[in-house]
């Protein structure tokens, strides 16, 4: 279980002051260019190229190889090995144990997916480890996304660990009544009421008195909100996203454009 | 001029027979500290969504006769345009952290931030109502990693921050220590003295009888008494009705019985029961 | 591989378009009129991943982790429980691992599948809810598929092995995808939509009111034997329709 509910690492850095949307748009345009672009390396150059460097202007070069080898290397690592074995096709065998024989275009299409997975999880984990969960939605709020959301995220976020924290305290007290987690199948699915009955019911609740309480605070007033936190947005920010967007474009018309 | 004009109101929840409120008639003068007691489902929290424009507006149901508060009619507006005028907060302080927010300066602004109020001053009406409920250092902490007096406290700012003309309190002090209740009292006991209104349902009658100037007691749905706290509080209909009265009013009565209490009144307070002992 | 960027493209206008005609059609707005929908979101993404890892630590052969996005979808509208089910993946993703994104679109038509079923009042008796799961799946399997056969057929989740073992036994890639989630996604939406059944039936007729769609909860009050024979019935019914479509499948 996680011990904190967002990436964000505060420092100094550049990438840090960015405002959230360029960096959004950052990621957007890394996607995109990862999506279509047809070479081999694409996705392997893109994040030598493009967010190693971004990392350690950001100083999180550590933080973010350890999300990378902890979090994303295990989905995409485990699915370049299973697909290099077990997806059939391909004619150039390069070993073979019994059945099982690997073939070279296996191995290079799964390579290809896999990098591709690497590379835009761990764009979005570098955008999570730059900016503040807070930050990043005020400003998106800010750029005409219904304020619901931006509340329905950062709630979230909060109300997850305590919900763990609840469940964690009612399998301590079941397992204090003797609940086994090693019994038979049946004994298994009868837990699983009293476990999920107190943490289900409790907290559904408590939703009526939740929504009374934001109301009565404005939650859905039709004035025009403001916002206590200024997110600053600088002619670098524009110019970067201008570049970003263009580029874009670039990418998109020279790939759909029939050749 | 009467702030909050109930007239004949009668309240019933969706899909039930009995109503919570029945033919209601309640007047508050502005800055008036009006605390409403009643046993559990006499309708004390019903009385204070009503005030809060919660009845009918999120429960919907059934409302006959007329809800004026600042006057504009509850029939005719909205909660969100009501609640500008009418604050809210109730017992749990859990259920009341709007979970939006990652320090207790931002959730106290949360408010403010929804109806529109500019940051400057925002940020120094947050500071101000900070001060005067006397969490000003809990500023940069979690609104989770408090206690529930704290989140309580921190509950009851984010209200007044607003500075509704009348605020409504269901039961804020239930989960506090007296030290914590006192601090609410007084706060509440000052923002009356500066021309606010204030609504209270509570249990403990010794703080009611310190600083509230009017009592009303609710008995399933309908006003019983409504006056002063010394004559609401001490009057023999709670007993009869099963109010949980002051330990100091019920040591009195049975003094009174023995001949032993000499005073034409009952106390409520410690104070009172000293005094008219000694005598 | 162009191919398949033109496909996204072709699926992403096409979720935009039905999205666009909700909106446009105000089929969107009543789901989310209420206050209650906003709160509720955020603790049924809670419980969707709370019971998640509950059953995880119980090491029982189903998920359950989208009881709280069926819980939105029935209470709320199927709009409401398509964002819960998208958020609660987003959410996922970024506090467990990001694997959990490109499963983004099935979550959301788990939600949306319920509402939709809910709204047409199959969420008021036991058996009309174990249909429900059996559609809920069916849309599952139908968004999932090409979504697995994208990442290559085989990743990071448990069900995967019975894919890999498909495709040792000589099949191609969509048939051993369709035919694991066949196997897979029926037992665990039935028990799902169960499950929120269940927690529904324990709530109050007066709490539920206060939801935009809680009219879809009021639960019917029939007779057991009757229940009883159509709920028979129904399983019947439903393993042939498995049968029938997953053995074509697996003999091709």
């Amino acid at each position: 279980m996680p011990d904190r509910l967002s990436f964000y690492l505060k420092k100094n850095s550049i990438i840090h002051a960015l405002n959230p949307f360029t960096k959004l748009t950052l990621v957007f345009a890394i996607v995109t260019y990862g999506l279509i672009g047809a070479g081999f390396w694409t996705a392997t150059i893109l994040v030598c190229l493009a967010l190693l460097p971004l990392a350690f202007t950001a100083r999180l070069l550590k933080e973010y190889l350890g999300v990378a080898v902890k979090l994303i290397l295990p989905t995409a690592g485990f699915m370049f090995v299973m697909q290099s074995i077990f997806i059939p096709g391909g004619t150039t065998e390069i070993f073979r144990l019994g059945s099982i024989s690997i073939e070279l275009e296996t191995v290079q299409r799964s390579y290809l997916i896999a990098s591709r997975i690497f590379l835009f999880i761990s764009a979005f984990a570098l955008l999570l480890l730059t900016t503040h969960p807070s930050e990043l939605m005020t400003n998106l709020t800010q750029r005409g996304l219904p304020p619901q959301f931006a509340y329905v995220i950062i709630s979230t976020l909060q109300i997850i660990p305590q919900m763990q924290a609840k469940s964690l305290t009612i399998i301590a007290a079941q397992r204090s009544r003797g609940l086994d987690t090693e019994s038979s199948f049946i004994k298994r699915i009868g837990l699983l009421v009293p476990l999920v009955g107190p943490l289900v019911f409790g907290s559904l609740v408590e939703v009526e008195e939740r929504a009374i309480a934001i109301e009565a605070r404005g939650f859905t007033s039709t004035h025009k909100k403001t916002y206590l936190h200024e997110v600053p947005d600088t002619n670098l920010d524009r110019a970067i996203r201008t570049i970003l967007i263009a580029l874009i474009i670039v990418a998109v018309v020279w790939r759909v454009w029939p050749s | 001029m009467a702030i909050v004009n109930l007239q004949n109101v009668t309240y019933k929840y969706p899909l039930t027979e009995k109503p919570a409120l029945q033919n209601i008639d309640l007047q508050m003068k502005e800055g008036e500290f009006v605390a409403v007691i009643g046993p559990n489902g006499a309708g004390k929290s019903t009385l204070c969504y009503t005030l809060a424009g919660f009845v009918p507006h999120f429960f919907k149901g059934e409302l006959t006769g007329s809800v004026e508060v600042a006057r504009n009619e509850t029939s005719k507006s909205n909660l969100h345009e009501w609640v500008l005028n009418v604050g809210l907060a109730f017992q749990n302080p859990f259920n009341q952290i709007s979970g939006a927010k990652y320090t207790v300066f931002e959730e106290i602004a949360f408010g403010l931030e929804n109806i529109g109020v500019p940051r400057e001053e925002m940020k120094g009406r947050v500071k101000e109502a900070m001060k005067m409920t006397g969490i000003s250092d809990l500023a940069d902490r979690s609104p989770y990693s408090l206690s529930g007096g704290q989140q309580q406290r921190v509950a009851l700012t984010s209200i007044l921050v607003m500075q509704p003309k009348v605020l409504v309190l269901d039961e804020p002090t239930s989960q506090m220590d007296p030290i914590g209740t006192r601090e609410v009292f007084s706060v509440v006991r000052t923002m009356a003295e500066r021309g606010m209104t204030v609504i209270l349902a509570e249990h403990k009658m010794e703080w009611i009888a310190n600083f509230a100037d009017r009592v009303i007691a609710l008995h399933e749905g309908q006003i019983l008494v409504d006056g002063k706290p010394g004559e609401v509080l001490t009057s023999d209909v709670l007993t009869e009705k099963g109010f949980g009265i002051s330990r100091y009013t019920s040591v009195a009565r049975r003094a009174r019985e023995l001949g032993l209490w000499k005073r034409d009144t009952l106390p409520v307070t410690l104070e009172e029961a000293v005094k008219g002992f000694k005598e | 591989m162009s191919q398949d960027f033109l496909n996204l493209l072709i699926a992403l206008a096409a979720v935009g378009l039905v999205l666009g005609w909700a909106y446009v059609t105000k089929r969107m707005q009543k789901d989310f009129s209420s206050t209650m929908t906003w709160v509720l979101i955020p603790v049924a993404i809670a419980i969707n991943i709370s019971i998640g890892q509950l059953v995880l630590v119980l090491k029982l052969p189903v998920y359950l982790d989208s009881i709280g996005t069926v819980l939105v979808g029935v209470l709320c509208g199927p709009w409401a429980g398509a964002l819960t089910g998208a958020l609660s993946n987003f959410v996922a993703g970024i506090i467990f691992d990001p694997g959990w994104w490109p499963w983004i679109p099935v979550a959301a038509t788990i939600g949306l599948t319920a509402g939709l079923c809910a709204n047409a009042g199959f969420f008021k008796t036991w058996w009309k809810v174990v249909v429900t799961g059996f559609l809920i799946a069916i849309a599952a399997t139908i968004v999932g598929s090409p979504i697995a056969v994208l990442l290559g057929g085989i990743s990071a989740s448990g069900s995967s092995i019975i894919t890999a073992f498909l495709l040792q036994t000589g099949k191609g890639i969509l048939e051993s995808v369709l035919t694991t989630n066949f196997l897979v996604e029926p037992i665990d939406k039935i028990s799902t939509s169960l499950l929120a059944f269940a927690i529904l039936d324990g709530l109050s007729a007066r709490y539920l009111a206060r939801f935009p769609r809680g009219e879809n909860a009021q639960l019917d009050q029939q007779r057991r034997t009757s229940e009883l024979v159509i709920a028979l019935v129904t399983v019947v019914i439903l393993v042939i329709v498995t049968i029938v479509f997953v053995v074509p499948l697996t003999n091709n």
